[in-house]
């Protein structure tokens, strides 16, 4: 794709990846891509799309089905220097390799007093909404955020998934990059249209650790992340057409978590509703709510309510998933119990 | 004393058992009356590789300092024998300061990018971080290896057989170390392996398999040394079964009952002092060499334990730092 | 004087068989640069991009997610 000097020029999340993956392979040789189907298929959602074309077999590596062998041998080269940039498939598939990921990726820095650095990527597609069942729809991130040494972060639209993209391959620490299939605009999937976005040409960063104020609003604030933001969007529209004002906060990283932009908002409308596509309990809305807890309850003109999925595993029947799934009228209903 | 290159190898060992009795005697000392595995200026699990210094020492002959390995929960003659720097080393294991890891690891999680050494306590997951290496040094064409050395029971552990089909399909300059000494703690090879010889496991990933007997470091450092100069030349990976011993508990602390008799005669297959009457029969060593390397090792580790129980420990608040770089 | 965007062949059994223009990056009406990734489209489970022919305006001819088929005109660029 040729550099056309426009303004206007969009892609979609997935293609946004991997313009951010090429543009720091480029000038970078540290850099490589290491997964399955990362190669010839582009990765079996996009993120990869159009790599192998330029830089190779050598550098878009294409492996067997052994996530211990090729995660920990991503940790080896990083620990030598390179710069890998490792797919897991599925979030889902971390319980073939997690002792790796939690044990290794994370922990090397810190077991060996700082004398060791694993700059590794380890980015692994999340979330459900299109009838993968149980094993292919789930999201994890607050299993993974729980566990000391890995960074987490989980953008929500183009411009966000390149930015951070970049900036987890240029740190020196383990970045584990979660991406919402359901913000990748592909076009096999249904999408939601801010899946798709302008995104500058030329590489930049987004920083590790803070929120997005998505929308400004006044009267209550929805905390969530991922393909949950463009829900809250959507919600926050319907919400205005009733008079409510809705703030959506879009955390886009989890560790580190940007706990003062929860405070700022929860402190300006006193009403918090955290979203998330993770399961409820032990998680990420908990924290959240933690965190307004611990820092000072009066702020909030009512209690903290928490819509995530209802520690079911994800079904598969579509009604059966609908259910569980924390969409825009779930986030609408929500917030109007908050302001009641 | 000759400059006989089996002198140099007798020196290694030694050097390593004076290490491993010294930790030893120091982990126990002020574990009385009662042994509590959490008290005293050693605490946690403590697992010595007495009776397996010919492994590492005949492996490690042929690495290069900027060689890398891999090792297991059981690590300290690998890292001795490649040349980690054994005040540091001490130091760690007695958690303080001045530690390889400044407290943080301990005695299974010993990290030197200087002579590129690690190591790990989960079984097997060192072998796929020696293929990350393997890649790099691939990749850089400087000719650089990786050895990944775990145990008998870890050839049964996921990690290893993906470790094996991947560095043979991608052709990585890796050495694969199998360090038989009979026991996955109590369970005896026989009782957990589906075959004679991991040696023949490795036909079986395309790649080039030898069991060593004897736990005879001659031996062993030949096998190695065309191990080790196949991956340096771009041959890709072999695997190397070394028959040892242990000839102490898999960890402190471990009463060995399910050894039975044969604990009655292990020192019997002590490697060091049957190497020791063979070069002394062979005139590369007399018995006042012995004398003075003895003296010589005891010397330089009682200065090591001296350096490391005289390092401050590190202050509590330090646990909160290099979680990220 | 337009250029016309076609949608690319993609099956060599079926060349003009259907297709989705499955996402449009460059919206109605939006000025182009030749060579600009205009729009994605889809054949059976094969996707393909779609890059402007030439530098212009674009008009869209089918809307997203609309049927259409190889080798029809997508979009005009003006």
């Amino acid at each position: 794709m040729t550099t056309t000097g426009t303004s206007t020029r969009r892609l979609s999340t997935a293609k946004a990846i991997s313009e951010g993956i090429a543009q720091e392979m480029r000038v970078d040789d540290g850099v490589f891509v290491m997964g399955e189907d990362v190669g010839a298929y582009g990765g079996i959602f996009g993120a990869t799309g159009d790599l192998l074309g330029e830089f190779g077999p050598e550098r878009i590596i294409d492996t067997p089905i052994s996530e211990t062998a090729f995660i920990g041998a991503g940790i080896g080269a990083a620990t030598e220097g390179m710069r890998p940039v490792v797919e897991l498939m599925f979030v889902d598939f971390f319980g073939v390799c997690m002792d790796q990921i939690y044990n290794h990726m994370a922990k090397i820095h810190y077991e060996s007093g700082g004398a060791v650095k694993v700059p590794m990527v380890l980015m692994a597609s999340a979330g459900g909404g299109y009838s993968d069942a149980a094993q292919h729809s789930q999201c994890l991130w607050g299993t993974f955020a729980h566990l000391p040494g890995l960074k987490v972060v989980v953008p929500s639209n183009p411009y966000d998934a390149k930015g951070l993209m970049i900036s987890a391959i240029r740190d020196d620490n383990p970045v584990l990059y979660l991406f919402h299939k359901g913000i990748m605009g592909l076009v096999w999937m249904a999408k939601n249209p801010r899946s798709i976005g302008i995104v500058p040409e030329e590489a930049y960063t987004v920083p590790i650790g803070e929120a997005a104020v998505a929308r400004a609003g006044t009267d209550v604030s929805i905390i969530t992340l991922s393909l949950s933001v463009h829900h809250a969007l959507d919600a926050a529209e319907q919400l205005a057409a009733d008079g409510i004002s809705a703030e959506v906060i879009d955390l886009r990283s989890l560790v580190p978590l940007d706990r003062q932009a929860v405070l700022e908002s929860v402190g300006k409308t006193g009403r918090l509703l955290v979203v998330d596509e993770d399961y409820l309990s032990f998680g990420l809305t908990g924290e959240i709510a933690a965190i307004v807890a611990e820092t000072d309850p009066t702020m909030l003109k009512a209690p903290v309510r928490r819509l995530a999925v209802p520690d079911t595993p994800i079904p598969y029947a579509r009604p059966l998933e609908t259910f569980v799934l924390p969409k825009t009228d779930k986030i609408v209903a929500e917030a109007k119990q908050l302001i009641a | 004393m000759s400059d006989d290159i089996r002198v140099d190898r007798y020196r290694g060992m030694v050097r390593i058992r004076t290490f491993e009795a010294a930790v030893l005697r120091e982990y126990h000392a002020d574990k009385t009356p009662a042994w509590d595995i959490g008290a005293g200026q050693i605490p946690g699990e403590m697992h010595l590789a007495a009776g397996q210094e010919p492994v590492a020492v005949g492996i490690c002959e042929h690495l290069r300092r900027d060689d890398a390995i891999t090792g297991p929960h059981r690590p300290h003659h690998l890292a001795i024998a490649h040349g980690i720097d054994i005040n540091k080393m001490m130091a760690e294991i007695f958690g303080r300061a001045t530690g390889l890891c400044k407290g943080k690891g301990g005695h299974m999680h010993l990290f030197d990018p200087e002579t590129h050494f690690s190591c790990s306590g989960i079984i097997a997951e060192g072998y796929p971080v020696a293929c990350g290496q393997a890649m790099a040094f691939k990749r850089e064409g400087s000719g650089r290896v990786s050895v990944a050395a775990a145990g008998d029971g870890a050839a049964n552990q996921g990690a290893f057989h993906e470790s094996l089909n991947l560095a043979a399909l991608w052709n990585l300059p890796v050495v694969f170390v199998i360090e038989d000494n009979d026991w996955a703690i109590s369970v005896p090879r026989a009782a957990s392996t589906s075959v004679a010889s991991n040696a023949d496991r490795a036909a079986g990933y395309g790649i080039p398999g030898v069991r060593v007997e004897g736990n005879d470091v001659d031996a062993i450092s030949e096998v190695a040394r065309q191990a080790i100069e196949r991956a340096r030349d771009g041959q890709g990976p072999s695997l190397l079964e070394i028959h040892t011993v242990r000839l102490w508990g898999h960890f402190e602390g471990d009463a060995q009952a399910y050894r039975g008799a044969e604990l009655e005669t292990l020192d019997e297959r002590d490697p060091i002092p049957a190497y020791a009457e063979r070069l002394k029969a062979a005139g590369v060593l007399t018995d006042a060499d012995v004398a003075s390397i003895a003296d010589e090792m005891s010397g330089e580790i009682e200065a090591a334990i001296e350096f490391a129980k005289s390092s401050p420990e590190p202050a509590g608040s330090d646990a909160l730092d290099h979680v990220f770089a | 004087m337009s250029v016309e965007v076609i949608f690319p062949v993609m099956s060599e059994k079926d060349p003009s068989g259907e297709g989705v223009v499955g996402t449009w990056f460059a919206l109605d009406g939006e000025r182009v640069v030749e060579g600009q990734l205009i729009a994605e489209v889809q054949v059976d489970k094969v996707s393909a991009d779609v890059e402007a022919p030439a530098s212009g305006v674009l008009r869209h001819r089918v809307a997203e997610e609309a049927v259409s088929n190889q080798g029809a005109v997508i979009a005009v660029i003006e």
